[in-house]
């Protein structure tokens, strides 16, 4: 019986992003690192390109992080209280990009001074988030951007109520930014728009189309990211950029990975439950669209990685186990 | 080409007899268009109608049911490929595997293990689905009794595994002997064994796996061999094991019988993530994406809870209806201990809604009375644009919580999105200060704090 | 001429420095920024500035004898550039000979370019002392670029000349520095500039205080057009000799004006027509003949506004006015982030209740009249931020007692349209409500409005309305609104007068939408607020159809486009006709077909029997065919009961909704019903043979009126409801003894 796979035959294709710069681009990397590209849905081999795997990141903070998990900061130990040691000991564990996130409490010196001794001490692209609240990241991200100049960072985070400046400190110093809108197909294309509208190149602009930690809301932002992509490959330019997001800080907040005491006893054992909690919520949304998933423990970036390995092996007729 | 509730309505009896438990013949015709009604469950359709409506009505993949003891697995009926477009339907099983060669008391502590672990989630229940017992002694009665001792530590649906279709006779035979009703899943039928497979499984009138020793052409022969045979309840082994290739493979052929209405392949697929994965904690990764990516009844080696609960929310996630999203229990919920004199605050049962807000109630660690109101599970403003959080609702909910015997104070805190509501609700409860809180939860924390001081 | 000077300047130089002396402003890259932008010549030295002054030669076509400019525009917008060229040229070869920046003793900048050796930089104090700034450097630029950006800072005045007074030239800086409009200062009056004058009134400035002298003469002006420039080359992302690119760049988005203080000599006409070229108006406080057509700029090119005949009381108002009229022109947006009452603001308080008891006063329900009435003006016909009372105010009113009031809202803007009116007076229903202390009610002439005791004794009066109106229209609606003031009516003969005005245009603004048909427009416009759940539905909203939800009429969504172009409501056109009757076209087609995923193939905007219109779950009712009644019929949101297809409105609403196109069933909005376009294709409303009665009630006028248009004056009590059938076998009989028309009517299908 001969039987025909349906094959089909997209308009469309995933923009091509190239985060950092080496010192022949007029940054300090080592490499770069480029997403996007596909011209199919996620690992459909058999149907079109995926011209580069989908990247991992590792998140590190500017000043210790209180409010993470315990089991975070154990893990880490003493580097969370150094971005230095902390980039060199992500890079260690195996990231393809950081993310430093500033603190509500750094002043500009500290921001500034947090991102020249990340970059110095590590040699991969990098990503600074403000810490989260509209002036102090206007205030914190203009002087980082100056600071990281010619270093190709994604600066972040662009939001519908607060992009302008974050826009107009990356055009400026010739960054990329990070746009994100809160698990929407439509506001996520606006906001792509708004923000290409003021003079970025779509080049420059990643699309963090924002998700839910497994249990939390997973399946708004695993669908949201599917509709994002098919509508990429069918042709719809403005929702044609890579996507980005954050597994790792969403799957942290949950309890279930965040604390081990008084939870159910069929909850199972902390460690384990807290990987696997980060792990799945990551790998779901790279089977929906992710481009660069950001994660917080490294053994979840380990699975993950082998994860994506697995996923890229492009293996012409798939393995069949002998029974 | 499907047809339209009007063109099927046009074939159906039309009288109304409400005998499909649908209130008119249109109702059930729109229904069956949907793909969510099956034309038999009407008995009056005439035969030329039926041959006429036997594409449309169809479901693209099967429905496989597995059953014992009051539980059952359904697997099947998808009308989609990506659960925005519609919605997964029927929830993937998930399975634990023993083999009859492992120790009779191991099998049997896993399996009640199994049994027995049940988590709760949003106020849902969520279990596994039974067990997989593996042949691989090759011998009847050790297979036997494998099966029994499986069965006497849990009464969930089975899986019986093997090749040797005389060792499987046995305990297929040990089972329904035991209790009637009783449907277990047989694997598999290969190229080699399908006809005494086929036999074994419409004797015993049960699901038959099957398993091709290459692609999809294979496997498209094999299903149209058993069914010739005479089985109709068919599952499919993609043959594959390792990520990508399942993935490749299960996405073909969810493609083939949606889009090309590919009968032959039109069945519920079965996974052995264990086998693609090296080790556990790359197995629990496996079977997630054979959850999102097609799966019908999935076989997993290892069991722990600790990555069973993230498995079972998975499951409970994607297969959520994206229209009617998953509502928590209206009803009083205290967080951080309160007392009589916590702020009260309200909000609607979208369980988004109420996890942002409790979540941040909660890291706050401000003490809190949450009263979460029967909103159709609907997040707030579209709950308000809908009249399901309406004054007279809120009302409603605040009175049949009885929190006021519970508070020294009668202060009620709105989301911000409903301010306009304000007036109306002092009206409607009187005797209550009605204070606006913000409109986004993140800023509830704040909002709080201020209270407070 | 400019140009001839600049050569012989530049031989000059070249003869005593040799073409290989090196050219640059300190601190800045791009070379000679206006050069390179403009040319995309790398100047690096004085031998490389040959080839831009025969640029500037080409450029240059002999000025009209009169200097009635208008008919020669296009040669005057070339000489411009070519003067540009020129003063930069200039400009280069006084910094050999260290004649720029210019000195002026005792000026200390409070923060400047560096002019020592690189090494030196960020040392402020030490850099701006006894000369003025020259040009911006980069650090500098790029800061300020990124206000100029993000939109914290709204613009960049270049002044050049000398104010009346001293006092006039601190006012107007003053102005400009409350908008946080960055300001560059250069030129002179027969001598005397600005710069002087602020200096000796003690204004501190240097980047700090964003006010920055360039330079004593009008060639230093040169600077604010390289910072123009140097801003499209950074933040634009072009490239050196992408001329159009530059000046388109800086025409949309950078929000600069030039001010000509003093009398206006042929070197800053020819300036000001360079500045033209970027799109910066140009206004002058002396007369000089006017370029009112817009093309280049945004608005009008060159303004004269002779100072001493503005009116206002003096000469400080006179400034202000001016200032007023530079933004106006260039199109700056005015933003308004608080709205100035005594009470507070916002809206948390759109719900609160002003009972009879907590009263102080009351407009319009039983006891008086109120009515809002907005209305569309000319630009000149408005004055920003005006409110008049007119006739008393309540302070003679009792508590509790009610007086007659009418608010006039007059909005002028360059994008607004005569349509926008009723959207935008059915706003202040919102705006006045969100006051603490305050509830509003109704609109048009049944408006009702009360003032609570507390928001009186707080200092609530009448003005307040205007207030609040003139604020919120600002921030909510500033896309289509430049100027709004509001006139309050007491007085009785005013306000009769006005409120035949308004119910006037009430009835013009009726006509008007039963007039508005779909055949008379060429778009209809989509909403796809509701796809984050229900991800395949397009609403689309034409005239006759509005949105299921009732929310958005083909008006609203057309305002809503021109406030937020990538919003949710994009205009569709039409295209071309393929079936009339059914209502297709092929650009709702296309439209539909692309925002629903592809999901939907065709719509039509008639028919519920063929390729319906999709639905999200907001409609108001659904239509559903009963077959056997040989029509459909509609039950509403409000209606619980059970219909005759044997289903509430809650579990129709399952197969109505989620974007799902099913022939038979169909969601839309009340006021459809209403429509000449009621599912035309199908028969129309005579199709209707069930109703929910809450419907016939509520709408009971407007449905008398479709059915005398039907030609059938009883045909609303033939029509079946919840009363006398819920199932098909009681409606049939219903329909047979009133003699419904669907039951003679052609098969529905």
């Amino acid at each position: 019986m001969t039987v025909e796979i349906p094959v089909e035959k997209w308009p469309g294709q995933v923009r091509e992003i190239t985060l950092g710069a080496t010192a022949d681009e007029g940054g300090t990397r080592s490499h770069t690192v480029t997403v996007g590209g596909e011209t199919t849905l996620p690992f459909l081999h058999f149907e079109g390109e995926i011209p580069h795997p989908p990247v991992v990141g590792i998140e590190i903070a500017s000043r210790r992080p209180d409010d993470w998990s315990p089991l975070l900061l154990e893990t880490w130990s003493d580097v969370v209280d150094d971005p230095a040691a902390w980039a060199k000991a992500a890079e260690e564990a195996g990231a393809d990009i950081l993310l430093l996130t500033l603190s509500l409490e750094d002043s500009v010196d500290d921001a500034t001074s947090a991102v020249r001794q990340v970059l110095e001490a590590c040699d991969l692209p990098l990503i600074v988030f403000g810490p989260g609240q509209a002036d102090k990241d206007n205030e914190l991200i203009v002087p980082v951007a100056e600071e990281g100049a010619g270093e190709r960072l994604v600066l972040g985070v662009c939001e519908e109520k607060n992009y302008r400046t974050i826009v107009a400190a990356a055009l400026a110093h010739d960054h990329l930014v990070n746009s994100r809108t809160p698990m929407d197909v439509n506001l996520a294309k606006q906001l792509i728009i708004l923000i290409h509208d003021m003079g970025l190149p779509l080049e420059q602009i990643l699309m963090d189309p924002t998700t839910g930690a497994l249990g939390y809301g997973i399946e708004y932002g695993y669908s949201v990211m599917e509709r994002l992509r098919l509508a990429a490959l069918q042709g719809d330019s403005m929702t044609q950029q890579p996507m980005l997001v954050t597994p790792g800080e969403e799957a942290w907040k949950a309890k279930e990975a965040k604390v081990g005491d008084d939870v159910p006893a069929e909850w199972g054992d902390w460690g384990e439950r807290a990987i696997n909690w980060e792990t799945l919520t990551a790998t779901s949304l790279i089977q929906s669209g992710a481009d660069l998933v950001v994660l917080r423990h490294p053994e979840t970036v380990q699975r993950v990685q082998k994860t994506i390995d697995a996923l890229m092996a492009e293996a012409g007729e798939p393995e069949l186990v002998a029974a | 080409m499907a047809l339209s509730g009007l063109e099927i309505y046009k074939l159906l009896p039309r009288t109304n007899c409400g005998d499909c438990d649908f209130p008119t013949c249109l109702a059930f015709a729109m229904k069956l268009a949907a793909k969510q009604a099956e034309l038999a469950d009407c008995p009056y359709v005439t035969d030329e109608a039926k041959v006429e409506l036997e594409a449309a009505s169809q479901p693209p993949v099967r429905l496989i049911t597995l059953s014992s003891n009051g539980h059952k697995v359904e697997a099947g009926n998808e009308t989609v490929l990506f659960r925005h477009e519609k919605r997964f339907f029927h929830k993937c099983g998930l399975f634990v595997r023993v083999k009859d060669t492992d120790d009779l008391e191991a099998v049997k502590n896993v399996a009640s293990e199994v049994d027995g672990f049940t988590v709760d989630y949003v106020g849902l229940d969520l279990e596994l689905d039974g067990m997989a017992v593996e042949a691989a002694s090759g011998d009847p009665d050790t297979f036997a009794e494998c099966v029994e001792a499986v069965r006497s530590a849990t009464e969930k649906p089975l899986i019986l595994i093997g090749s040797d279709p005389d060792v499987l006779k046995a305990g297929v035979a040990s089972l329904t002997a035991k209790a009637s009703g009783t449907v277990p899943l047989l694997y598999g039928a290969t190229p080699e064994n399908w006809e005494s497979m086929a036999a074994l499984a419409k004797k015993a009138d049960v699901p038959l796996g099957v398993r091709p020793g290459g692609g999809l052409e294979e496997l498209a022969e094999l299903t149209e061999q058993v069914k010739g045979a005479g089985v109709q309840n068919i599952v499919l082994d993609p043959a594959a094991r390792d990520f990508a290739g399942t993935l490749t493979r299960m996405t073909q052929m969810r493609r083939l019988a949606l889009k090309k209405n590919f009968r032959p392949l039109g069945y519920p697929i079965i996974t052995f993530p264990g086998e693609g994965a090296e080790g556990p904690e790359e197995e629990v990764v496996l079977a997630s994406q054979h959850i999102a990516k097609y799966g019908g009844f999935i076989v997993l080696d290892h069991f722990s809870q600790a990555s069973a609960y993230p498995l079972l929310v998975f499951r409970e996630n994607v297969f959520t209806d994206p229209q009617e999203p998953i509502q928590v229990e209206p009803g009083l919920y205290e967080i951080n201990d309160p007392t009589p004199d916590s702020p009260v605050m309200i909000t609607t049962n979208f369980s988004i809604t109420y996890f942002s807000v409790a979540n941040e109630v909660e890291s706050a660690g401000v003490p809190g009375w949450l009263i979460v109101a029967d909103a159709e599970g609907m997040s707030v403003l579209t709950a308000w644009a809908a009249g399901e959080f309406d004054a007279d609702r809120i009302a409603k909910s605040v009175n049949a919580t009885g929190v006021a015997d519970k508070i020294d104070h009668q202060k009620l805190v709105i989301p911000g999105h409903v301010a306009v509501l304000s007036g109306e609700l002092e009206e409607e409860l009187p005797g209550w200060d009605i204070l606006v809180g913000p409109r986004e939860a993140v800023d509830l924390p704040a909002f709080l704090k201020l209270g407070n001081e | 001429m400019l140009v001839q000077e600049a050569d012989q300047i530049l031989q000059r130089a070249l003869q005593e420095n040799g073409p290989d002396t090196e050219v640059a402003f300190p601190n800045t890259a791009y070379y000679l920024p206006l050069v390179f932008g403009m040319t995309g010549r790398e100047v690096q030295t004085l031998g490389d500035l040959v080839p831009v002054i025969e640029d500037a030669k080409r450029l240059l076509r002999p000025v009209p004898a009169d200097r009635r400019w208008t008919p020669y525009l296009g040669e005057t917008l070339d000489s411009g550039i070519a003067t540009l060229l020129a003063e930069e040229t200039i400009e280069a070869v006084r910094f050999i000979y260290g004649l720029e920046p210019q000195r002026v003793p005792g000026l200390e900048l409070a923060g400047g370019t560096a002019f020592t050796s690189p090494d030196a930089n960020g040392d402020g104090q030490a850099a701006g002392n006894g000369h003025l700034n020259g040009p911006i450097d980069d650090i500098q630029l790029r800061s300020w670029g990124i206000q100029l950006v993000d939109g914290r800072m709204p613009g960049f005045a270049a002044i050049v000349g000398a104010a009346k007074s001293n006092e006039v030239a601190v006012k107007i800086v003053r102005e400009l520095q409350q908008r946080n409009i960055l300001t560059f200062l250069a030129g002179n009056v027969n001598g005397r500039s600005i710069i002087h004058q602020l200096q000796e009134e003690g204004v501190e400035m240097g980047y700090d205080t964003y006010i920055v002298p360039f330079g004593l003469d009008t060639i230093s002006a040169i600077y604010a057009l390289g910072f123009a420039v140097r801003s499209a080359l950074t933040f634009g992302g072009m490239k050196g000799g992408q001329a159009r690119e530059i000046l388109h760049y800086n025409k949309e988005r950078v929000f600069a004006f030039v001010l000509a203080l003093g009398e206006v000599d042929d070197l800053k006409y020819a300036t000001a027509a360079g500045a033209i070229n970027f799109g910066f108006p140009v206004v002058a406080d002396t007369r000089i003949p006017q370029i009112l057509p817009t093309g280049v700029t945004t608005y009008e090119h060159v303004i004269s506004m002779p100072f001493n005949e503005i009116a206002a009381e003096d000469d400080l108002g006179r400034a202000e006015k001016l200032v007023q009229k530079c933004i106006e022109v260039r199109g700056v947006k005015v933003r308004v982030t608080e709205v100035p009452v005594p009470v507070a603001y916002g809206s948390a308080f759109e719900g609160e209740r002003v009972r009879r008891a907590d009263m102080r006063v009351e407009f319009g329900g039983k006891y008086s009249r109120a009515f809002e009435f907005l209305r569309m003006v000319d630009m000149d016909e408005a004055e920003d931020g005006k409110v008049e009372v007119i006739g008393p105010g309540f302070d003679e009113i009792e508590d509790g007692g009610a007086m007659d009031v009418g608010i006039v809202i007059e909005v002028a803007g360059r994008e607004m349209q005569q349509d926008f009116e009723p959207v935008l007076e059915r706003q202040v229903h919102y705006f006045v409500n969100a006051a603490s202390g305050l509830q509003h009610i109704g609109q048009r002439d049944i408006a009702w409005i009360r003032i609570s005791k507390a928001a009186a004794e707080k200092g609530f009066d009448l003005e307040h309305f205007g207030k609040i109106l003139h604020a919120r229209f600002h921030a909510d609606f500033g896309a289509i609104v430049d100027k709004v003031q509001v006139k309050i009516y007491t007085d009785p003969a005013e306000l009769e007068k006005w409120l035949e005005t308004a119910r006037d245009a009430y009835d013009f603004r009726n006509q008007r939408l039963a007039d508005l048909t779909d055949e008379r427009v060429d778009e209809f416009y989509s909403c796809t607020l509701c796809q984050s759940f229900a991800p395949n539905h397009v609403c689309v909203v034409s005239p006759q159809r509005l949105g299921l939800c009732g929310a958005y009429n083909w008006l609203d969504c057309k305002a809503s486009y021109r406030i937020n172009p990538t919003g949710p409501n994009q205009p569709i056109r039409k295209g071309n006709l393929i079936d009339a009757e059914k209502g297709y076209w092929e650009g709702p087609n296309e439209f539909v077909y692309q925002h629903s995923n592809q999901a939907i193939e065709e719509v039509t905007m008639y028919s519920i029997m063929e390729n319906p219109m999709t639905a999200c779950g907001c409609f108001e009712c659904i239509a559903m065919v009963i077959p056997e009644g040989n029509g459909i019929m509609v039950v509403s949101r409000e209606d619980p009961s059970m219909t005759p297809a044997g289903m509430t409105f809650s579990t129709l609403a399952g197969m109505a909704g989620g974007g799902l196109q099913s022939p038979g069933i169909m969601g839309h909005g009340k006021f459809y019903l209403l429509s000449p376009k009621f599912i035309s294709a199908d028969g129309g409303f005579k199709r209707v043979v069930w109703m929910s009665s809450f419907l016939k009630e509520s709408m009971a006028d407007e449905l008398q009126e479709v059915a005398e248009r039907e030609g059938d004056p009883d045909l609303i009590d033939k029509i079946a409801d919840e009363r006398d059938a819920t199932t098909v076998e009681e409606l049939l009989p219903v329909l047979e003894e009133n003699e419904h028309p669907a039951l003679t009517m052609p098969p529905i299908f």
